[in-house]
């Protein structure tokens, strides 16, 4: 019969399927897999799991195999009569409900065995980190080392980290697949997230997520992990306490430990965006963790921007409007360049890490323009920046709406993972954040760009400026390491 | 017109039914199941904001209003209460003897007595009217909260208490309408013991509502 | 005043709607046109909810792309799952119930006919409502379950979540008012001899869904009342800014129907699917009571499992724990209805017709969606899972997988007796097998983007975040649902108009539907049966052969057989405008308030004094 053909290849299928599950599950091409635990709590969750995965496949043998086997067992034949007329069978319904409940009783047992260890209260002398939700950023603070920072957080392995959870909006849900659990963000609650990661993930970047939806940028509220040995957390401690470092403090601080600053990071130059730092990701290798091929750009010939800034060339597009903005902190001896503490080298960022998204194709911004810190600045502590970031150090910006920026040059990417953190990139977001990301509050402030919560094009009266002072704010922001 | 009104009143007798009753007794108390998750959830909502409203008027506390440095009394006002309760329940009194009147009314009246207690057009009345005066001092208690600043906008006291209330009084009021268009049968063209499931449902809804406010007197007024 | 004077029912003997023009369908009050009033707009919703998801499966095909915006992307979805949830799977339930129940007990027609229409109208303009802003890019934007605060007017200022909240109240009450109909109809209306031991299958599992929608509709009633107060008089229910409210206490309400409510969605495919499996084995029901009791005790469990939607949210060890547990246990009277649906076939003699091939499937797949909603009831797996695409598949293999498939297993096994005629065989195989494929390739990869950190209700996603391959899979399954569709509708206009005639009893089927002609005449039974057995066609101990042979007659009108029918009237029809013209009046003026106020007590009053049907003589 053909439907027995059809059906037979059905149940090849669900082979397939249950294989596939445990090919999934060992493959490193997954960077935020939840099947790989790399902290005490993710290997809670994942004991579970694995019980559940096992007894499920079981039951769903037993299951469909028994489905299929009637299936076929049972097609009426030719002239067939009225087959038995049974109704029922005590004992048979006896046995089909006794038996999952054992097998539930293997799930329940150590589902509250769990449930009770991962809801304890954290150890004492845990790594305590206040993560705030906005829409659509993480505000993070380590209120031990009175550090604020946004979107990436630094923890060193080995040690309890204490995440607790408040909201400043809406509802929110904190989740670092590869690390653990996930936990909501609740206005008006405090909530708490607390997981140890292991010590042999040193020196590794991992995604975090908003879990639940929050409005329009859902999508863009994303974070980094960086999961780092002692000293460097403590060397990246010691930078972050310190003010702002462009034309406010003299002299480097030695990084702690031994740190050899990376070579990336080296002081006072002049990169031209287009080079900057994810292209050389491109090939320098993150060891520790395997990248995604580049299989998942095989399409990208036909996008209108690839994702990664490299050469002008390879990115003809929104490129070179961009690739123009020459960040310059002036001089090489201007010390707000020098990283003052540790700061994970962006050269070992993986590709997973480094966001793709591509460029707004109608977004432009003048090339050739060369920004001067010191200008930059003075421009950004006029504008209407101030209002809502703050920067340590500098006495005119205190906002607190948004990402606190003291050291804004030391992270990895801009708009919650959106975009990487480089001059070109920069450049556009200040320009016309709200193109850059849906909805996001920060207002349009490029002179002549039109603005969709204002309904209108943005002027010097209200506020506008232009590309030069766009890129000196850049050269200025891209300084504070 | 008297006798299109009929209709709704004759019993579907002529329709085989399962349980011998009218599908509309069924349906109704079907429909006091769900009213009853209705007000557990308005109820459940109060008492879980009972005490954590930001500011004042609170219901049982006095406050310290801060613009005004005023010390404000507890804003519920008990006694009143406990007096349009007193009307609510005597109107559930009344709904019986409405009842019982239009079930017996062929029956024949041979006292002074039996006449008034056999009159379905003022025990009725009697009910709309208890209903009525009910309704009255709901809408004093909540104009007089508004004189004392608490407003459906004020505070999480005023949301659950005013909706609560709120859509207790508005089932009372749709009882009222009930029984004035029972009461406007009436004078019509009479109702009479064929018409008793009419009545019948209108007082399962009407005791309804009068165990509700019970249970709302209890929780909200007698709690503290 | 002879007002009463018997007016000629208006639809006389022009029943089944091949001819009787627009009126008769405006007036109707018979259930079984009611019930194809639904049929039709529910699959016009769920075609229209259809075309959304594959807009979002478009959308999310590879990395990073830009079909639509991110605001009408978060449109797309939220309106996807109000669309399928309240406008296509309940609505496509209740043509079942309209058109079955009473059939199945033994009635000439539901408890309250003119309430019946009513809700069908309330539900037409409320789907209305909430679908059409869509084309103006207001649609609703909050999700389906429109969590507080973001649904609150300080983070949704919009009008997008105004069209959500009233749109949602107004089909509450269409449901609310099915439901107290279909529960007295059940409860009352059965034919002599049947007990409620005796009744079908899918009447019982309906009357466990009107019991869930009458206890669970009043909860969501309220949490929408506080947000619509909250949204339009300034309340402080949800406001988290200023008033210190609580935002849990939205999602305690909206689950404690929410969870309810996916056995309003499943139950009646459940229910049709019990009725499928044997007519098509040739045997009956395997384990009738357990199936029964196992329904009932799913629905009471139901009630008590609601926080499993929130695992995350940080609500302490003992409510996740007793949360989990109750939610493991919902899984063994979900369990024995799986077996007891395969021990049915079991012995049997299978044929294997569209219908039960729907049928079978629901059976496997229905399984798959348990087990990984099993993997969820363990709190601190579901850490892991919920907000994932994991969820995502699952819930489509209970809602797709269950609801869906053994909808149409319904709709071919019925489409004889509603229409008169059968569906082409060799095109509903076509529908099946490719809505079967599509179905898993489309949900089963959703499996793996999850649990390789997918979140849920993003509009986009960064490449080399290892979801690539999964999510292509997914949108080209999506994409092969539409060309099933064509064939289902091709289908289903082509038998309807020149299918073979189907005869009363076109499967040889055992249960009282089957008795009479197809499409059944407006009275249904010429003489209400006496009922002694589950399978009155199939094993009946002492038949009732008499009514047996006078229900098989065709050809009588009603006045020859002295049956009173009611009278077709609109009143039913201008409550529900008036009912809806006033809600509109609370987005856009009031002056349309009270006209629509005005409209609804007006009509509804005149509705209440006039006679449902002419006197008896």
């Amino acid at each position: 019969m053909k439907g027995s053909d059809r059906l037979r290849r059905l149940a090849c299928y669900a082979v397939i399927a249950a294989l596939a599950v445990a090919a999934v599950s060992c493959n490193e091409a997954h960077p935020n897999t939840t099947l790989v635990p790399h902290s005490d709590f993710g290997r809670e969750i994942d004991f579970l799991w694995n019980r559940l995965l096992l007894l499920g496949t079981i039951v769903f043998i037993l299951v469909e195999g028994a489905l299929v086997y009637v299936v076929f067992k049972y097609r009426r034949r030719e002239n067939q009569g009225t087959p038995p007329q049974t109704h029922g069978s005590t004992k048979l319904e006896i046995a089909w409900t006794l038996i999952p409940a054992v097998i539930l009783v293997f799930i329940a047992v150590p589902t509250v065995k769990t449930i009770f260890i991962t809801q304890a209260q954290a150890a004492p002398g845990s790594l305590n980190i206040d993560v705030t939700g906005h829409q659509w950023w993480w505000e993070f603070r380590y209120p031990e080392y009175g550090v604020t920072t946004a979107n990436e957080i630094y923890i060193p392995v080995g040690r309890t980290v204490n995440f607790r959870l408040r909201s400043a909006d809406v509802i929110h849900s904190f989740w670092t697949p590869q690390l653990g659990g996930k936990r909501d963000v609740v206005t008006n609650r405090t909530n708490y997230l607390w997981y140890t990661p292991d010590s042999s993930i040193a020196s590794s970047v991992w995604n975090g997520f908003c879990a639940e939806y929050c409005g329009s940028s859902h999508a863009n509220m994303r974070f980094r992990v960086f999961t780092v040995t002692q000293a460097q957390f403590d060397s990246w401690i010691a930078g972050q306490k310190m003010p702002a470092r462009f034309g406010a403090v003299a002299g480097p601080t030695p990084p702690a430990g031994g740190q050899i600053p990376p070579p990336m990071e080296a002081p006072g130059m002049s990169v031209p965006a287009g080079a900057n730092a994810p292209s050389q990701t491109a090939q320098g290798a993150a060891p520790r963790i395997a990248r995604q091929s580049s299989g998942t750009q095989a399409p990208g010939g036909a996008q209108p921007a690839i994702p990664r800034p490299q050469t002008p060339a390879a990115n003809p597009g929104a490129q070179t409007s961009v690739g123009g903005v020459t960040p310059s902190t002036g001089a090489a001896s201007i010390p707000g360049a020098l990283p003052a503490g540790y700061i994970f080298p962006r050269a070992n960022i993986p590709d997973y890490a480094i966001p793709h998204t591509p460029i707004p194709a109608d977004l432009k911004f003048t090339a050739g323009l060369t920004g001067s810190a010191a200008r930059g600045k003075q421009v950004f502590s006029g504008a209407a920046c101030i209002g809502c970031h703050s920067i340590a150090g500098n006495p005119a910006a205190m906002g607190v709406l948004g990402p606190n920026l003291t050291h804004v040059g030391s992270r990895s990417i801009i708009a919650a993972g959106r975009y990487p953190n480089t001059a070109a990139y920069l450049a556009l977001w200040i320009k016309n954040a709200r193109k850059m990301k849906p909805d996001v509050l920060m207002p349009t402030l490029g002179m002549d760009e039109y603005d969709p919560v204002l309904k209108a094009k943005v002027t010097s009266a209200n506020g506008g400026l232009t590309d030069q002072q766009i890129a000196d704010i850049v050269a200025y922001l891209t300084a504070l390491k | 017109m008297a006798t299109s009104v009929a209709h709704t009143s004759a019993p579907t007798h002529h329709h085989y039914t399962t349980l011998g009753l009218d599908s509309r007794k069924v349906a109704i108390w079907a429909f006091i199941g769900s009213e009853c998750m209705l007000f557990v959830s308005l109820i459940s909502t109060y008492l879980i904001y009972k005490g954590r409203s930001v500011i004042g008027p609170f219901p049982h506390e006095s406050w310290t209003d801060p613009s005004t440095g005023q010390v404000l009394k507890p804003i519920l006002n008990i006694p009143v209460t406990s007096a349009s309760t007193f009307v609510l329940l005597m109107s559930s009194l009344f709904m019986v003897l409405a009842l019982a009147a239009v079930q017996n009314k062929e029956l024949p009246k041979r006292t002074r007595g039996e006449r008034i207690l056999g009159n379905s057009k003022l025990w009725l009345f009697m009910t709309a009217l208890a209903g009525t005066i009910f309704l009255s001092f709901q809408a004093f208690e909540f104009t007089s909260f508004v004189h004392e600043g608490l407003s459906i906008r004020r505070n999480l006291f005023g949301s659950t208490f005013f909706t609560l209330t709120g859509f207790h009084g508005a089932h009372v009021t749709a009882g009222v309408l009930w029984l004035v268009t029972l009461l406007a049968i009436d004078y019509r063209r009479g109702l009479g013991s064929r018409d008793s499931l009419l009545v019948d449902i209108c007082a399962l809804y009407w005791h309804f509502v009068d165990v509700v406010w019970i249970v709302i007197f209890t929780l909200v007024y007698l709690l503290r | 005043m002879a007002t009463t004077a018997i007016r000629t029912p208006a639809y006389g003997a022009e029943y089944p709607g091949e001819h009787g023009g627009l009126y008769s369908w405006l007036a109707t009050v018979d259930h079984k046109r009611i019930g194809i009033l639904y049929l039709y707009t529910a699959l016009g919703f769920f075609i229209f909810g259809g075309l959304e998801a594959v807009v979002i499966r478009a959308q999310l095909g590879a990395p990073n792309q830009h079909l639509v915006s991110a605001e009408f992307y978060n449109q797309l979805f939220t309106m996807h799952g109000t669309t399928m949830i309240f406008l296509a799977i309940m609505p496509l339930s209740s043509a079942f119930f309209n058109f079955l129940i009473p059939l199945q007990i033994g009635a000439r027609d539901v408890a309250f006919p003119r309430l019946n229409a009513f809700s069908y109208w309330v539900y037409l303009f409320g789907g209305l409502f909430i679908t059409l802003p869509i084309f103006f890019a207001v649609a609703p934007n909050g999700g389906w379950f429109g969590y507080a605060p973001l649904t609150t007017k300080a983070y949704s200022p919009g009008l997008n979540i105004d069209f959500w909240v009233i749109g949602l109240q107004i089909l509450g009450v269409s449901s609310l008012a099915a439901a107290f109909n279909f529960l007295t109809t059940i409860i009352n209306l059965r034919a002599p001899g049947m007990t409620l031991m005796r009744m079908p299958m899918f009447t019982w599992m309906a009357f466990v869904v009107q019991v869930l929608l009458v206890l669970a509709f009043p909860v969501i009633t309220i949490a929408l009342v506080f947000l619509l107060f909250d949204r339009f008089f300034g309340t402080n229910f949800y406001n988290t800014v200023s008033a210190g409210a609580d935002p849990l206490l939205w999602q305690h309400l909206f689950w404690i129907f929410g969870h309810p409510e996916v056995y309003i969605l499943v139950l009646p495919a459940f229910g049709l699917v019990s009725e499928v499996i044997p007519v098509y084995s040739r045997k009956p029901l395997f384990g009738y009571p357990v199936m029964v009791y196992s329904g009932i005790l799913i629905a009471v469990l139901g009630f008590g499992v609601w926080a499993h939607h929130m695992f995350a949210v940080g609500m302490g060890p003992i409510a996740d724990t007793f949360f989990g547990l109750t939610t493991m246990l919902i899984a063994i009277p979900t369990g024995v209805k799986i077996f007891n649906w395969i021990a049915t076939m079991a012995q049997g003699a299978v044929r294997y017709t569209t219908a039960m091939l729907f049928g079978v499937s629901l059976v496997g797949l229905f399984t798959i969606g348990g087990i990984s909603g099993i993997m969820h009831s363990s709190p601190p797996a579901d850490l892991q899972q919920t907000d994932t695409y994991f969820i995502v598949a699952h819930f489509h293999y209970v809602l797709f997988g269950g609801s869906i498939m053994g909808i149409f297993a319904g709709i071919y096994h019925y489409f004889p007796k509603i229409t008169g005629r059968m569906l082409d065989e060799k095109l509903g195989k076509w529908h099946f097998w490719l809505m079967f494929i599509a179905m898993n390739l489309t949900f089963f990869p959703m499996h793996f983007s999850g649990m390789l950190g997918m979140p849920r209700r993003i509009y986009t996603y960064d490449a080399g975040q290892g979801w690539d391959l999964y999510n292509a899979m997914s949108t080209i399954g999506a994409m092969i649902f539409p060309i099933a569709m064509l064939f289902f509708i091709y289908n289903f206009f082509k038998s309807r108009r020149s299918g073979e005639i189907a005869g009363s009893n076109p499967w040889g089927a055992g249960t009282l539907e089957w008795s009479i002609p197809s499409p059944p005449p407006e009275y249904n039974f010429a003489k209400i049966p006496t009922v002694t057995t589950r399978y009155p066609l199939w094993e009946g101990k002492e038949p009732d052969h008499e009514s047996a042979r006078i229900n098989a007659q065709e050809g009588k009108t009603p006045h020859e057989l002295g049956i009173i029918i009611p009278y077709s009237t609109m009143k039913p029809l201008l409550v529900a405008a008036g009912l809806i013209i006033m809600f509109c009046g609370l987005i856009w003026s009031h002056v349309l308030l009270a006209v629509g106020a005005g409209t609804l007590i007006l009509s509804l009053y005149s509705w209440l004094l006039s006679p449902l049907e002419p006197e008896h003589s």
